[in-house]
């Protein structure tokens, strides 16, 4: 017994007995059989073998449908609520409490740090001013320093013989300062304005300085 | 029984699947009506006699059970016969346990299927009905699922676990040997 030797037509037999294959490949296939015996053959067998064992004992298909799992509970939904809704309100409700837990951590870290960089940036905001003997000196200090550790630098002028003082406390920049605090530094620096020049030939570089805590750099 | 579910006749598979999902158990009887008489075929051919309806409803049980798990790689047909071979063999472990007798082998689905000659008319499927016995088991599988079903290698090397070069060796081998008991 000898096969066919396309391979391509033998693989194809037993779909088309199956009832697998498309119209033209059916006819293609029966063109082929008609002229080869190898196929024919083989086509019969196949046959032979479906119609032997194609006959199944009846199936009821209540009885199994019966015997089923229920199919799962389709959502349900609220009336007069869409679905969209249900689902948004839990994501708005865990995005509002990211947003609460982040901010209070950021109040609570800049304060944390705030304070600690206040300590490490701050500018010891005394500046001392030395005037002629005429205006004195004035002195503006910060609650930090006391004012008997305020020294006043007059360089190369004389002590002072009378010394007056502007004592304003501020901790930050200017803007943090209240009306009567910049009014009086207002006047501490017209009164400087009102004073004579020195008479040093070089210029008094310690006049302004503002000092800075040498443990705070 | 036809009319119960003649809505649903033209839908595919999957459709069915997702109505079934839906709420719709008139989609779980189109799906059962399609593929219960293939799954009792099956079961014949892989030398289940008796309890041939348990074994697919079993089948279908198990695979309703599990539906999420289907992924529509390769058909429904094919996967409800994955499970139902898979079934026939635990049955089959279990049954030799109990019996403590020797395991279903290759002659045994013979010896059931004898039985069976009286009742075939023509003696060339007679002949027929003997060659395809004779077979091995994996043979006898291959050889009607690709005949009866007209499966793909690839979905019969799924059903019965193997590779598609060797589904193809079985089946042209079961073949030749149905060809000689006919002609030779």
């Amino acid at each position: 017994m000898f096969d066919c030797a396309n391979v391509e037509i033998r693989e194809l037999l037993p779909e088309l007995v199956a009832g697998r294959v498309d119209a033209s490949t059916r006819a293609r296939l029966e063109a082929h059989v008609r002229s080869c015996p190898e196929c024919a053959s083989e086509l019969e067998a196949l046959r032979l073998v479906r119609d032997a064992f194609a006959s199944a004992p009846l199936i009821d298909t209540h009885r199994i449908v019966a015997a089923l799992p229920k199919p799962p509970a389709p959502v349900t939904i609220r009336p007069g609520q869409p679905a969209s809704v249900n689902r948004w309100v839990g994501w708005r409700a865990a995005a509002a409490l990211t947003m609460i837990t982040i901010g209070g951590l950021s109040v609570a870290v800049s304060r944390r740090f705030g304070e600690g960089g206040a300590e490490s940036t701050q500018i010891d905001s005394t500046v001392v001013i030395a005037l002629p003997e005429s205006a004195g000196t004035t002195a503006i200090d910060t609650p930090a320093r006391s004012g008997g550790e305020s020294t006043a630098t007059s360089g190369q002028h004389p002590a002072p013989r009378s010394v007056t003082k502007a004592e304003l406390s501020f901790n930050g920049g200017v803007g943090d300062l209240d009306d009567a605090s910049i009014q009086a530094l207002l006047g501490a620096l017209d009164e400087i304005d009102r004073a004579p020049v020195a008479p040093s030939a070089e210029p008094d570089r310690s006049s302004v300085l503002p000092v800075i805590k040498g443990d705070d750099r | 029984m036809a009319k119960d579910h003649e809505p649903n006749e033209d839908f595919s598979d999957l459709e069915l699947i997702a109505r079934w999902r839906a709420g719709d158990e008139r989609a779980a009887t189109s799906l059962v009506a399609r593929h219960a008489p293939a799954l009792a075929r099956f079961a014949m051919s892989l030398g289940q006699r008796s309890d041939v309806e348990e074994v697919v409803q079993d089948t279908f049980v198990r695979a309703f059970g599990s539906i999420e798990s289907f992924r529509a790689d390769s058909s429904l047909r094919t996967w409800l016969f994955t499970i139902e071979r898979r079934l026939i063999l635990d049955r089959r472990r279990g049954d030799r346990r109990r019996r403590d007798d020797a395991a279903i082998d290759d002659g045994d689905a013979a010896t059931q299927f004898d039985a069976l000659d009286g009742l075939v008319a023509e003696e060339a499927e007679a002949r027929v009905r003997m060659a395809v016995d004779r077979l091995s088991r994996l043979q006898r599988e291959v050889f009607l699922l690709r005949v009866n079903e007209g499966l793909s290698y690839k979905e019969i090397a799924e059903v019965v676990g193997s590779t598609e070069g060797a589904a193809r060796v079985h089946y042209h081998n079961a073949m030749r040997a149905v060809k000689e008991s006919l002609y030779v």
